[in-house]
C-alpha cells in the first residue's frame, strides 16, 4: 500500500505530473510569445501563478449559488485528472505496480475534469458560466464519439487488446503512426486533444473575449488554483496518452530518454501552433466539424485498418 | 432425509417471499383507504418478511432447482389428493441463482418504495389502494420469476400488467391516456407471448421453460423467439416497444414510476430476455445481430429524446428506456462477460433509476412543479436529496468509480471481446462500442441538464419555501445512493464474484480496473483537497454576488438549463428527425392506433345509416354466407 501511495503521490504520480505539466505550460506560453513576437514569461511563471492563487489571493464564493458543490468541483477535477494520469503514466514508465487500468477506464477518467468544470460552473449560478457549461457539454458530446472511434481503431490495430502494456509492446517493432491509418488517427486525436484541453479553436466554453472565461468566471483563489493544476496535469498526460496510442510509448534508458522528451515536446508544440494560428469557432461549427469531418476521417482510418493499411 | 429438511426451508422462504405479499395484497384490497396508515405499516411489515425470505433464499447455496408451488402450500401427497391428472405439473417452479438474485432485488425495492410511500401517500391524497397494489406486484413478480411452467408464468406476468395499469391511479385526461396506452401495449405483448408459448409447445411438446435449448433454425422457432422477445422488450421498454414508458412516468405518481417502470419491469423484462436468449433458445448469428441493433438503437434514440425534454419525469422516463439498450446489448452478446454485464447493469439501473424517481417525487411534493425551467437552486434547501440525486446522475452517466461505470465497463469489454468472432455482428463490434459510448456521453449531457435545472443555478424567489423532505422520504434515497456507491467501489472485488458469478459462471475480465484501490485514492484525494482549502485559504473565503461584467444580476438574466441543447435540436441533420419524433411517427402505439382507426373508418363509411344501404349489406352478407356454406 505504501508503495502505491508513493507511486500515486510522487513518481510517476502527482508531484511528477504536476511539475512536468507546469513546465509544459511554460513551454506552451513561451512558444506562444515567440509566435507573437513577445518575450514570454520566466521559467517558473506557472508555479508562481499557482502558488499565488493558492496562498495569497482571496477566494470569492457565489453568495446565491451552491457553495459546497462549487468548491468541491475543482477538487474532483484534480482527482479525476490524477487518476487518469497515474493509469497512463504507470505503463508509460514501465513500472510494475497494483495500478492497472485499461484504455476504456482511462477514456472515461479523462472526461471527469470537463464534467467537474461544468458542475462547478453551474453551481455558481452565473448565467455566463451556464453558457460556458452548456458549450463545454456540447463540445464533450461532439468529440467523445470521435475520440472513441480513434481509440477503438487503436484497439483494432492492437488485435483487440485493451491493455496499455499490450499496445506499447506491439509497437516495439514499429509505431502505429507508420501507416496511413496511423497518420489519420494522429490528426484526429490531436484535434480531439485540442478540444479536450479547451485550447483555441475549441475554447468556446471559456471564450475570454466573449463570455469572460465562461465556465471559470466565478472561480478565484485556491479553487481556481486547483483548476489551473488540473490544466497543467491534462497538458502533460494527454500527450503521453497519444504517445502510447500511436508513437510507441517511451523507453527510459540511455538516448531513448531524449526521444521520449522530444515526443512530448513535439506534440505540445503542435498543439500550441494550432492554437496560435486559428480563430475560435462557434459551438455549432465545432459540432459539425467533429460530427461530420473528424468522424469521417476516423471511419476512413478504421476501414483502412480493416484492409491492412 | 436431509433433503426434506432443506426443501421445506426453501418452501417456507418462497412462501414468505412470494405468496405472503400476494395474499396480503389481496386481503388489503378489501380494507378501505381510510386506514391508510394501518395498511402502510402492515405492508411494510410484510415487505420486511418478504425481504427476509428472499434474503434467506439467496443465502441458500444448494438450491433444489426444481420445485413446485403446491408443495410450498403444504400439499405434499398430490398422487392421492384430488388433483386431476398431472395438474401439479402446471405449478412447477425452477429455482436457480438468477431467479433468486432477481427475487432479492424485487424485495429490496418493494421494501424501500413502501418506506417512501408511507410519507408520500400522507402528503398526497391520491394513490388509492397503492399499498395493496405494491404487495400484489411484488408477490406476483417473484412468483413469475420462479415459475417454470409457462402457463403459470404468463398468469403472473399478465397480472403484473393489470397492477401496472391500476397503480397509475388516473385522475385526469393525460394520465388516463397514459394508463390506457400502457395497458394496450403491455396487454398486446402478453397476447403475443402466449402465441410464442403455444408455438414452443407445438414444436417441443413441452410447457416448462428450463433446459429447453431450442435451436433457432426453423421459421417456427424463430417466430416463437420473436414473440417471446416482444414480451420481454415491451416489459423492459426497449425500442420499438418503449413508447409507454415516457408517457407513464410523466403521468404516474413518482413512487409508482420508481417501483414499476424503473425497477421491477426492468428486472422482469431483462430476466425473461436472459432466459429466452440463453436457456429457452440457442440464438443464431442473425438474431444476435438484430438484438444488438435494437439494443444500440434503444440507447441512442431514447437518450436523444431525453435531451430535449422539459418535464423532468419524462426525461427520466426516456432514460429508463435508454438504459435498457445497454442491458439488451450485453445479453445479446451472449458471452459470459456480456451477460454478466447486462445483468449487473439491470440491477444498477434499477438502483439508480428508482432512486431518481424517488428524487423526482420529493421535488414534486416540495415544489409542485413539473417543468425544469420552473425549478433551480434547490441544492441548498434539499441537501440530502441533492446528494442522492448527484450520485444517481453520475452513476447513470457512467462516471467512475460508481456502479453505472462498472457495469458499462463490463459491457464494453464484452463488446471488444465479441469482436474476436467471425460473424457479421462480431465484425461490427466497433459500431456497437461507439454507439454505446456516445449514448453514455449523451446521458451525461441530459443529466447535467436535470441536475443543474433542479438543484444548481440561482435560487428562484418562489421556491424559497421549499424544504428538505421528511426522513421517511430521504432515507430510501440515501440508502439507494449508498448501495450505488458500494456496488461501484466493490464491483471488481466483491459484487461481481459474489452476486453475478454464481448466475453466469466465472467472469474473466479482459480489461483492468481495480475499483477498490481507485476508490480509496479518490477518498484520499478528496480529503487532501478539502484539507488544502482548510489549511491554505479558508481564512480568505468571502461570499459575494456573481460577476456579470459590471451589470447587476437580475432574476430574469438566467440561462435556463432547458436551453442548453437547442443547438443539437437545431442541428440540420437532426432537426427533421426530432420533428417527426414529436409528431409520434416512431411510436408503435400511435402507428398501430392510426392503422386500426383507418380500417374502422373504412367500415363505418359503409354504415352510413341509410336504410337501403343497410338492407344491401344484410343481403350481401347473407349471399356470402350462403355461398360459404354451400362450398
Amino acid at each position: 500500500m505504501g508503495k502505491e501511495l508513493f507511486y500515486y503521490f510522487v513518481y510517476p504520480g502527482f508531484l511528477f505530473i504536476a511539475i512536468t505539466g507546469g513546465i509544459l505550460s511554460w513551454y506552451d506560453r513561451k512558444i506562444t510569445a515567440w509566435l507573437q513576437f513577445r518575450k514570454g514569461p520566466p521559467f517558473l511563471q506557472p508555479f508562481y501563478d499557482f502558488l499565488k492563487l493558492l496562498l495569497v489571493k482571496e477566494t470569492i464564493l457565489p453568495a446565491k449559488g451552491s457553495k459546497m458543490t462549487f468548491l468541491l468541483a475543482p477538487v474532483l477535477s484534480v482527482t479525476g485528472a490524477m487518476l487518469a494520469g497515474i493509469l497512463i503514466m504507470v505503463p508509460a514508465t514501465g513500472i510494475d505496480t497494483g495500478f492497472t487500468g485499461d484504455i476504456i477506464v482511462i477514456f472515461y477518467l479523462l472526461t471527469i475534469p470537463s464534467l467537474t468544470y461544468i458542475i462547478g460552473a453551474l453551481a455558481s449560478g452565473n448565467p455566463l458560466a451556464a453558457v460556458g457549461a452548456s458549450r463545454e457539454m456540447k463540445l464533450i458530446i461532439s468529440y467523445e464519439l470521435t475520440f472513441l472511434l480513434a481509440v477503438a481503431a487503436v484497439i483494432m490495430k492492437a488485435g483487440l487488446s485493451i491493455s496499455m502494456l499490450d499496445i506499447i509492446a506491439l509497437q516495439q517493432d514499429g509505431a502505429f503512426i507508420g501507416s496511413i491509418s496511423g497518420i489519420l488517427l494522429f490528426v484526429v486525436i490531436i484535434l480531439t486533444m485540442q478540444a479536450k484541453l479547451g485550447m483555441v479553436p475549441f475554447d468556446m466554453a471559456e471564450a475570454e473575449t466573449e463570455i469572460t472565461h465562461g465556465s471559470f468566471i466565478e472561480y478565484s483563489g485556491s479553487a481556481y488554483a486547483l483548476i489551473k493544476l488540473t490544466k497543467y496535469i491534462m497538458l502533460f498526460i494527454l500527450p503521453v496518452f497519444l504517445c502510447i496510442l500511436l508513437l510507441g510509448g517511451f523507453r527510459l534508458d540511455g538516448i531513448h530518454i531524449l526521444w521520449s522528451v522530444l515526443k512530448v515536446l513535439g506534440i505540445v508544440l503542435l498543439l500550441t501552433i494550432i492554437r496560435n494560428t486559428n480563430p475560435r469557432v462557434k459551438i455549432a461549427q465545432a459540432m459539425r466539424f467533429f460530427f461530420i469531418w473528424m468522424n469521417l476521417i476516423a471511419i476512413i482510418a478504421i476501414v483502412l485498418i480493416l484492409f491492412g493499411f | 432425509m436431509n433433503t426434506d429438511f432443506a426443501d421445506s426451508g426453501i418452501n417456507l422462504f418462497i412462501l414468505m417471499a412470494g405468496l405472503l405479499p400476494l395474499a396480503a395484497g389481496l386481503l388489503f384490497l378489501f380494507i378501505p383507504d381510510r386506514f391508510r396508515l394501518f395498511k402502510g405499516i402492515f405492508s411494510l411489515l410484510i415487505a420486511t418478511i418478504s425481504l427476509c425470505g428472499a434474503g434467506l433464499l439467496f443465502r441458500n447455496t444448494n438450491l433444489p432447482l426444481n420445485s413446485n408451488l403446491l408443495d410450498c402450500l403444504g400439499q405434499d401427497h398430490p398422487e392421492t389428493g384430488n388433483m386431476p391428472g398431472n395438474a401439479k405439473s402446471f405449478f412447477s417452479l425452477y429455482i436457480d441463482n438468477l431467479a433468486v438474485l432477481v427475487m432479492l432485488f424485487i424485495s429490496i425495492f418493494t421494501f424501500l418504495i413502501l418506506i417512501y410511500t408511507l410519507a408520500y401517500a400522507h402528503k398526497r391524497k391520491r394513490l388509492p389502494q397503492f399499498f395493496s397494489l405494491v404487495l400484489l406486484t411484488s408477490g406476483s413478480s417473484m412468483l413469475a420469476v420462479l415459475s417454470d411452467n409457462m402457463i403459470l408464468f404468463i398468469a403472473f406476468w399478465g397480472f403484473l400488467g393489470l397492477t401496472l395499469y391500476k397503480i397509475i391511479s388516473p385522475d385526469d385526461e393525460a394520465s388516463s391516456a397514459a394508463a390506457k396506452k400502457t395497458l394496450i401495449l403491455i396487454g398486446a405483448s402478453d397476447g403475443i407471448m402466449i402465441m410464442g408459448m403455444a408455438i414452443i409447445w407445438h414444436i417441443s411438446g413441452r410447457i416448462d421453460m428450463s433446459l429447453m435449448e431450442l435451436p433457432t433454425d426453423s421459421t417456427l422457432s424463430i417466430t416463437a423467439f420473436v414473440c417471446l422477445a416482444i414480451g420481454a422488450f415491451t416489459k423492459a421498454g426497449a425500442f420499438p416497444f418503449h413508447s409507454w414508458i415516457p408517457d407513464y412516468t410523466e403521468a404516474a405518481p413518482a413512487p409508482a414510476s420508481a417501483y414499476l417502470p424503473a425497477s421491477l419491469d426492468k428486472l422482469l423484462g431483462i430476466y425473461f430476455l436472459a432466459r429466452i436468449c440463453n436457456e429457452i433458445f440457442v440464438l443464431n448469428d442473425w438474431l444476435r445481430l438484430i438484438i444488438l441493433i435494437l439494443g444500440v438503437t434503444t440507447i441512442i434514440i431514447a437518450v436523444m429524446m431525453a435531451l430535449i425534454q422539459h418535464n423532468y419525469k419524462k426525461l427520466l422516463g426516456y432514460h429508463a428506456v435508454s438504459q435498457v439498450g445497454y442491458m439488451v446489448t450485453g445479453i445479446g452478446l451472449g458471452s459470459v462477460l456480456g451477460i454478466a454485464g447486462g445483468l449487473f447493469h439491470m440491477v444498477n439501473h434499477a438502483l439508480y433509476k428508482s432512486g431518481l424517481f424517488l428524487v423526482a417525487g420529493s421535488i414534486k411534493t416540495q415544489t409542485d412543479q413539473d417543468k425544469l425551467e420552473k425549478l433551480g437552486g434547490l441544492s441548498r434547501q434539499m441537501p440530502l436529496t441533492f446528494f442522492a440525486a448527484l450520485v444517481f446522475a453520475l452513476s447513470i452517466s457512467g462516471v467512475p468509480p460508481l456502479n453505472g461505470f462498472a457495469s458499462k465497463w463490463m459491457i464494453y469489454q464484452g463488446i471488444v471481446d465479441f469482436g474476436h468472432g467471425e460473424s457479421l455482428a462480431s465484425q461490427l463490434w466497433i459500431v456497437w462500442l461507439a454507439l454505446a459510448v456516445i449514448g453514455s456521453a449523451l446521458t451525461l449531457a441530459s443529466f447535467i441538464k436535470f441536475i443543474s435545472g433542479v438543484f444548481l443555478g440561482r435560487q428562484k424567489q418562489e421556491l424559497k419555501k421549499a424544504r428538505e423532505v421528511s426522513w421517511l422520504m430521504w432515507m430510501p434515497q440515501i440508502i439507494l445512493a449508498i448501495i450505488c456507491i458500494g456496488f461501484g467501489v466493490f464491483a471488481s472485488g466483491w459484487v461481481i464474484p459474489k452476486l453475478f458469478s454464481p448466475v453466469v459462471g466465472e467472469v474473466k475480465f479482459i480489461g483492468f480496473w481495480n475499483s477498490s484501490l481507485i476508490s480509496l485514492l479518490i477518498l484520499i484525494s478528496l480529503i487532501l483537497g478539502i484539507l488544502t482549502y482548510l489549511i491554505f485559504s479558508v481564512s480568505r473565503f468571502r461570499a459575494d454576488d456573481i460577476f456579470l461584467g459590471g451589470e447587476t444580476g437580475k432574476e430574469e438574466a438566467g440561462f435556463s438549463s432547458t436551453e442548453f441543447y437547442e443547438t443539437i435540436r437545431n442541428f440540420e441533420l437532426l432537426k427533421p428527425v426530432y420533428r417527426a419524433a414529436e409528431k409520434k411517427w416512431f411510436d408503435i402505439y400511435d402507428l398501430s392506433k392510426g392503422f386500426v382507426l383507418k380500417i374502422s373508418h373504412l367500415f363505418s363509411a359503409a354504415h352510413n345509416g341509410i336504410l337501403s344501404n343497410l338492407a344491401f349489406w344484410v343481403l350481401a352478407g347473407l349471399i356470402f354466407m350462403f355461398i360459404f356454406l354451400l362450398l
